[in-house]
């Protein structure tokens, strides 16, 4: 078993329902971002089109910041996601500098939104997050361990992403990478991810 | 503004560019890492050639030199009262070697120094528990003087570190601290078995080195095609960097050591000099590793951005 995620850029609309789908599950703190968009225009005028890439931890099979990380904080659970223990993270940020994906978020910034003070939402779920430790993406692996899907892949509109096991050939994910093309973001770190992308 | 909510901002405007800086080592509190990690490195040296060349004074400026270094990275840490847990990872992490580096070495450090200073009253210089001492001191002096140097360059995240260049002119700069060290020492007064002028070529060989050493990590960085190492040598060459390079580790750490060094070929050299000289090369090698670790700039996540180093 090893849980991969394919996302297809063809029906990427950078409506970012997966970056706030993902903060209202975790109720991460601000400055940290579990699941992002990236926009760019490619081409020349006329012909401009806006390009988007979704990215989030790659759950990497080689992972460095597991390698890195001295206080075995960030580990591999043996269905290939890759998380971390907060209770053991000492906040060196060793793993920061070792994840070639810029996925990793220290959060030592605001705890909320408004300068006000925190909402009653926030108060509720962003308190929830020890401070001065490393946050990243788990795949959402409660959700998952209760048989439903990711929270970006679960609210995603146009149906762009997709969740199952990389090491099952029948199952939809690894027929779409087969099928499609499917492409992992700097194959060349040799950290094989488990995020692929279908070309747009 | 609050400073968070600063930093908050600083960040949204940083994820948004291709190229992201990293803030974590050496900004606001990540400055005690740089501190750390250069105080550190030159307590390793500054043992090394204090116990060559016999030199009391140098071996416990070292020691206190061990001690302030482990104190700033706990400063630097997000979490420092787990610190302990840095020791369960050394089959992988570099910091986890380095942690117990700099446990072996404190430990040893003082167990081979309580009978140097405090003879007769604990244990003697010939017992067990110094030779212990010493070979613990020796062993985490080597470890030190290494392990920074793989911390960046494993470092798979930041392109101009990730360089096999780096352990090699770490080890550099803690020979080079070293010997500016023991060169202080002597200026205030410690006794040393070697002469000046041993010391001083040992500084410009050493010096030579760590030239070449940049030199070649900074052509390499040029020459990779990575858009990331090149904005780097950009950051640190004509950027953000530069004031530090060109004045601290340049102007400071080579150019002013080098014209005090030819001072004293040309003329005896007096201890204020000779003070100055160790001084100035110190804090030069402070400036280069300072200036290095802000210039790191993050790989870009759209790949047609990142072809292969």
């Amino acid at each position: 078993m090893r849980w991969g995620m394919v996302i297809d850029l063809k029906r990427c609309i950078g409506c970012y329902g997966c970056q706030l789908s993902c903060k209202a599950e975790h109720g991460t703190p601000p400055g940290v971002f579990y699941a992002r968009v990236l926009k760019r225009e490619e081409g020349q005028y006329p012909t401009v089109r806006p390009v988007f890439l979704p990215v989030l931890c790659n759950h990497c099979e080689e992972a460095p910041c597991v390698d890195a990380c001295p206080t075995g904080a960030s580990f591999k659970w043996n269905d290939g996601i890759v998380d971390i223990d907060h209770d053991k993270c000492v906040g060196c940020r060793a793993c920061m500098m070792a994840c070639p994906y810029s996925n990793r978020y220290f959060n030592d910034g605001p705890q909320n939104y408004y300068e006000a003070g925190p909402t009653a939402y926030e108060q509720a779920r962003t308190t929830r997050h020890q401070n001065n430790v490393v946050m990243k993406c788990n795949f959402c692996r409660d959700r998952v361990r209760m048989g439903k899907q990711p929270a970006c892949v679960a609210n995603c509109p146009t149906v762009a992403r997709y969740f199952g096991d990389l090491e099952d050939p029948t199952s939809e994910v690894s027929r779409l990478i087969k099928e499609r093309g499917g492409f992992p973001l700097h194959p060349e770190a040799g950290t094989k991810p488990s995020v692929f992308y279908l070309p747009a | 503004m609050n400073p968070s909510r600063a930093k908050y901002d600083q960040l949204i405007v940083d994820l948004r560019s291709e190229l992201r800086p990293q803030r974590q080592w050496g900004e606001g509190r990540g400055i005690f890492l740089v501190i750390g990690h250069f105080v550190v490195g030159v307590a390793a040296g500054t043992w090394l050639f204090s116990w060559l060349f016999g030199s009391q004074a140098g071996l416990a400026i070292a020691f206190m030199l061990a001690c302030l270094g482990g104190g700033a990275h706990l400063a630097f840490l997000g979490r420092p009262g787990r610190f302990w847990r840095m020791m369960a990872h050394v089959r992988t992490s570099w910091i986890s070697r380095g942690f117990f580096g700099l446990a072996f070495f404190i430990a040893g450090a003082f167990l081979y120094l309580v009978p140097l200073f405090l003879p007769g009253v604990l244990w003697s210089t010939d017992s067990i528990l110094a030779g212990i001492g010493c070979v613990l001191a020796f062993v985490g002096m080597l470890i030190l003087m290494v392990y920074m140097g793989f911390v960046y360059t494993s470092s798979k995240g930041i392109p101009f570190w990730n360089s096999p260049l780096h352990p090699a002119l770490y080890i550099a700069y803690a020979l080079r601290g070293g010997v500016a060290a023991l060169l202080l020492s002597v200026a205030l007064g410690a006794h040393s078995s070697a002469p000046v002028a041993q010391l001083l070529l040992l500084w410009i060989g050493i010096t030579a080195l760590v030239i070449v050493f940049i030199a070649l990590e900074v052509y390499g960085a040029l020459t990779s095609g990575n858009p990331a190492a090149q904005r780097s040598v950009h950051e640190l060459l004509a950027g953000r960097i530069a004031i530090y390079f060109y004045g601290g580790t340049l102007a400071l750490g080579v150019l002013l050591p080098a014209w005090l060094v030819w001072t004293r070929f040309s003329g005896p050299l007096s201890l204020g000099t000779m003070a100055a000289l160790g001084l100035a090369s110190v804090f030069g090698d402070f400036f280069m590793k300072y200036s290095t670790i802000r210039a790191g700039v993050h790989l870009p996540v759209w790949t047609r951005l990142a072809p292969q180093r």
